[in-house]
């Protein structure tokens, strides 16, 4: 039985079905297809989870997917997140009329995202990227009588549209030097080849086509806008999991590439050194944006922006290790280092979908009940909506990595991973960074519980949100207590990523 | 395998939710629930200070360890480590000590959800216990953090007027030097032969090239907490604004730490580069003592007066530390440990008559306070006391731990005797406020009230062991004996 396959069969009928309900059920019985979406996404997920303990060798389409540890990965961090939306989208978007269409589309992207994670092919990599991203353009001005939805729409679309166009453009460059669209022997053979411009190109093209997704500076112009623009829900979704879509595909394409390859006849210019200084800009230019900002969705957008250039910490980790030819024959082991800090830069990427998840979550119930985004929204909810407000502040406080949250451990492998080598300085400037996001959380976090609010009044907490809360901050504490099992599944991925 | 110390850290992490939970329900009862827990906790504390008296570890060696595998995995691994020696047991004892003294005092000063500030107390409690007696550099780093949380609530909803800014400022400060501090703990994971976090097997493994850079993080994460000049502004808003009892475990219990990972860290894993600079951490720790002291005089408000003093007390404790490392005199470490255990409780009942007085004379300017041995005359006679436990007078044990740390600077470099000025200053400004507010002609006729006699007796509780300590200066230099030698032993000496 392919496990994958049925998991793909299971999300195209949902995405399929559930827009029927817009013309066949009744206006007030279209709430259902919500519940649809969810028994889908949760059935893709049991797969998905049994596929990763008892795993199966070849799905059907065996040159386009490949079933491993990293895509297993992945596909349980993207559909968990889908899912976690639309269960909170079951009380957000309760009295829309076209609920149905909202769900069919959010179906369409963990489609997308399941693929995506599964694929090893880069004609296959770009299908599934525009299967995630096109519902995504028109989720993000689904309040289509809200100005700022309809602009967050139009500025997401153009600048995904470029992003893709530029993917396709680095695929087909690719194709044109290596003869194969399957990733793995393209790496190897661009690996052999001595420099060439082309070749340069393809992957700068390859950076800045993921870049865009996974919101790296200078390609995150358009994150602040589309992420307080669009539905807060929707936010989340772009946040937490097409972002965590854009990793994977960099992790599958470039980073096993590049690190072997030095992109000009200058010796500096390694793909390690690269991500080195885009780690630097992305972590510092997000978290000090994010210290001024006055609109909560605004001030998590750049906070996730903040959060990539520490992912990229590990990336830098694992492109130094295999740079340097640290792979050891005799003991089929990286150099611990590389395994340290990509196993990290996994878990952080798991880790920011669930703390980023729920605190995008509790703005959007804040929105939802308050009718109100900005920061000052947000004095004395602790009173107000305790069990929001709490999981605010243990977000924040993962977000920061204070201990023994799970946002913790992955800043800890990530650091760990750099400090001994020529990156030293990188993880002093992401532990510096680290320390200044404080500034922010603690901000709001003591606006939540100190300051006073205008109002005393206590607001009640709709049950999906509560459910989805609950499991948020469960799996932030549980997997600050222990976090063994999922660094060791983390680090199964490692290997995946290039496999000899 | 012995649990003792997992039960001492978890009997008030798991009594916060439960005092929490029993004050909602009943407020009485639930405050008499806290206070048993955290005398519980207490009992428990001095159970094991008795039992590491009476088996006494060879330096470098710890009692009631407790080891298990936390994560193992190829590339990385972590074990959840305890253990007690003469370093830890003399601060686990006096922290729990002052939590029960904090909770007995909060009753008459906290008025407002009450629930919510037990639980804090509780849990602060908790963590700070897990601080002194984890020897896993991470899982240190862990209790560590976490006794931040609980302060900069209890700080930021139960504090002064400026209680906001104080509590945000006291949370970035002490976690920027934290962050700073761990960058340190991970730099000796990799570098040495076989990568592990745990204290014991670290210590004297390594290498001295590896250990400038990380002496230099734990110097700023240390010294923000302890705290030492450049890094001290935090205190005295934090101090001033934090209700009293509350500024009781600041002063008394998180400066600590501080002093702890000094001689447990920075000596501990660092000592050839320790040796190397001794004499900058000498020269910090005497520009602390003189500053504090200098400050202390010239603050207007009581509370401020008496935050200013720990910094000056605080500069003993490293100036103490390093002169070990120095000069090879046992006494600089012995003195620290034990000038740490006296500053706690002489400080405490200090912060403590501070609340008293504000509350009562609705004012702690000193100006302003006159005639208080007329008006007050329990408060006045204990303020007169405690006052000379922080001056170092000689019917306390904090003159001992004071002369021990001079002269063993003095051994060190003999123009550090300039120090003895600073127990002379500290005495001059506390004279000049108790002839302010204490044997001045009283103003007016505003009638207040006395604190009553529970709460001196508290307050007294706090003095005694100081007093006892005086004729029995063993019962904390015994056991702060090995810690001393294993020093000198990995200074090579």
């Amino acid at each position: 039985m392919d496990l994958i396959f049925a998991a793909v069969v299971v999300l195209s009928a949902s995405s399929l079905g559930i827009p029927l309900f817009q013309v066949a059920a009744k206006k007030e019985k279209r709430w259902i297809s919500g519940y649809v979406l969810v028994v889908a996404l949760l059935s893709a997920l049991a797969i998905v989870a049994f596929n990763s303990v008892a795993p199966q060798s070849d799905p059907a389409f065996k040159n386009l997917l490949i079933s491993d540890s990293l895509g297993n990965f992945f596909a349980i961090v993207t559909v968990s997140v889908a899912l976690f939306v639309a269960v909170a989208s079951l009380e957000a978007i309760r009295k829309s009329d076209n609920a149905p269409i909202y769900y069919g589309l959010l179906s369409f992207t963990a489609l997308g995202m399941l693929l995506l994670s599964f694929t090893q092919d880069l004609l296959m990599l770009f299908v599934s990227w525009e299967l995630m991203s096109l519902p995504t353009y028109v989720l993000a001005g689904f309040d289509k009588k809200r100005v700022q939805s309809n602009e967050a729409s139009v500025k997401y679309a153009i600048l995904g549209a470029m992003s893709s166009a530029i993917l396709l453009y680095a695929i087909s460059l690719t194709y044109g030097l290596t003869g194969t669209t399957q990733i793995i022997p393209a790496v190897r053979a661009i690996a052999a080849q001595p420099f060439s411009l082309a070749t340069s190109i393809a992957i700068l093209l390859f950076v800045a086509g993921f870049g865009f997704k996974m919101s790296i500076v200078p390609f995150h112009m358009w994150i602040p806008d589309a992420y307080e623009g669009a539905p807060t829900t929707v936010s989340t979704l772009l946040a937490a999991a097409t972002k965590k879509a854009g990793f994977v595909a960099a992790i599958r394409v470039l980073l096993a590439v590049t690190t072997v390859y030095v992109i000009t006849q200058n010796p500096i210019f390694t793909m390690a050194n690269i991500l080195a200084v885009l780690a630097l800009l992305t972590m510092t230019l997000g978290n000090a944006a994010a210290l001024t900002q006055r609109s909560m969705t605004r001030l998590l957008a750049y906070s996730s922006i903040a959060q990539a250039g520490y992912i990229l910490v590990g990336f830098v980790a694992y492109a130094y290790g295999l740079q340097t030819n640290a792979y050891s024959q005799q003991t089929n082991a990286y150099f611990i280092e590389a395994t340290i800090g990509m196993t990290g830069a996994l878990f952080h990427i798991l880790n920011h979908a669930i703390m980023k998840g729920a605190a995008f979550l509790v703005a959007a119930l804040v929105l939802l009940e308050l009718k109100r985004g900005d920061v000052q929204a947000y004095n004395g909810l602790g009173r107000r909506m305790p069990l929001a407000a709490f999981t605010m502040t243990v977000a924040f406080l993962a977000l920061a990595g204070v201990p023994p949250l799970n946002g913790f451990w992955s800043k800890l492998l990530l650091f760990l991973s750099v400090i001994n080598g020529p990156f030293a300085w990188l993880a002093v400037a992401g532990i510096v960074n680290s320390a200044f996001s404080l500034g922010y959380y603690a901000w709001v976090i003591k606006r939540i519980y100190i300051d006073e609010s205008e109002s005393n009044e206590k607001i009640k907490e709709p049950i999906p949100f509560i459910v989805v809360f609950g499991v948020a901050v469960g799996l932030m504490i549980g997997l600050g207590l222990f976090p063994q099992q999922v660094i060791n599944f983390a680090s199964s991925a490692v290997p995946n990523i290039f496999p000899r | 395998m012995s649990f003792v110390l997992s039960l001492l850290i978890l009997v008030p992490l798991v009594g916060a939710p439960v005092s929490y939970l029993a004050i909602r329900v009943n407020k009485r009862f639930g405050m008499l629930l806290t206070l048993a827990i955290s005398a519980v906790a207490f009992a428990i504390a001095s159970y094991s200070f008795w039992f590491l008296s009476a088996n006494l570890p060879a330096p470098g060696q710890y009692v009631m360890s407790e080891k298990y595998i936390w994560i193992n995995l190829s590339f990385i691994s972590l074990d959840y480590l305890l253990g007690l020696d003469g370093l830890s047991a003399p601060l686990v004892v006096v922290s729990t000590l002052l939590v029960l003294l904090a909770i007995i005092g909060s009753r008459s000063q906290i008025g407002h959800h009450e629930a919510e500030y037990y639980a804090l107390i509780l849990l602060f409690e908790g963590s700070i216990v897990g601080v002194f007696t984890s020897l896993n550099l991470i899982f240190f780093y862990i209790f560590w953090e976490l006794v931040l949380i609980p302060m900069f609530f209890l700080i930021g909803i139960w504090g002064g007027p400026r209680r906001k800014y104080a509590a945000l400022k006291f949370i970035l400060f002490t976690y920027g030097g934290s962050t700073i501090m761990l960058l340190g703990f991970l730099a000796v994971y990799l570098g040495t032969s076989v990568p592990t976090f745990d204290i014991p097997d670290l210590a004297g493994k390594i290498p001295p090239g590896l250990q400038y850079l990380p002496l230099l993080a734990t110097f700023i994460g240390f010294g923000v907490k302890l705290p030492i000049v450049p890094f001290h502004t935090w205190l005295p808003d934090a101090h001033v604004e934090a209700p009293a009892p509350v500024s009781v475990l600041l002063a008394g219990v998180l400066l600590k730490m501080g002093g702890y990972g000094f001689i447990r860290i920075s000596l501990g894993l660092f000592p050839q580069a320790s040796i190397q600079y001794a004499w900058a951490f000498m020269l910090v720790g005497v520009v602390t003592m003189f500053y504090g002291a200098i400050v202390a005089t010239l603050a207007k408000d009581l509370k401020r007066m008496i935050a200013l003093t720990s910094i000056n007390h605080m500069g003993f404790v490293l100036l103490g530390a390093y002169s070990t490392a120095s000069s090879g005199s046992p006494l600089g470490v012995q003195g620290a440990i034990f000038q740490m255990f006296n500053h706690a409780l002489a400080i405490g009942s200090l912060f403590m008559l501070s609340g008293y007085i504000h509350e009562q004379a609705g004012t702690r300017e000193i100006p302003l306070l006159k005639g208080l041995r007329i008006s007050m005359p329990r408060t006045a006679t204990l303020l007169m006391l405690s006052s000379l436990a922080a001056m170092g007078f000689p019917i306390y044990s904090s003159f001992v731990s004071e002369f021990m740390v001079i002269a063993a600077s003095i051994s060190a470099y003999s123009p550090y005797a300039v120090t003895v000025l600073v127990p002379a200053l500290t005495g001059a400004y506390f004279m000049w406020m108790l002839r302010r507010t204490v044997l001045s002609a009283p103003t007016g006729s505003v009638v207040v009230k006395d604190s009553s006699r529970l709460d001196s007796a508290a307050l007294f509780a706090y003095l005694v062991p100081l007093f006892i300590l005086l004729i029995f200066p063993y019962v904390i230099l015994d056991p702060a004996a090995p810690v001393s030698q294993y020093i000198l032993h990995l200074r090579g000496g």
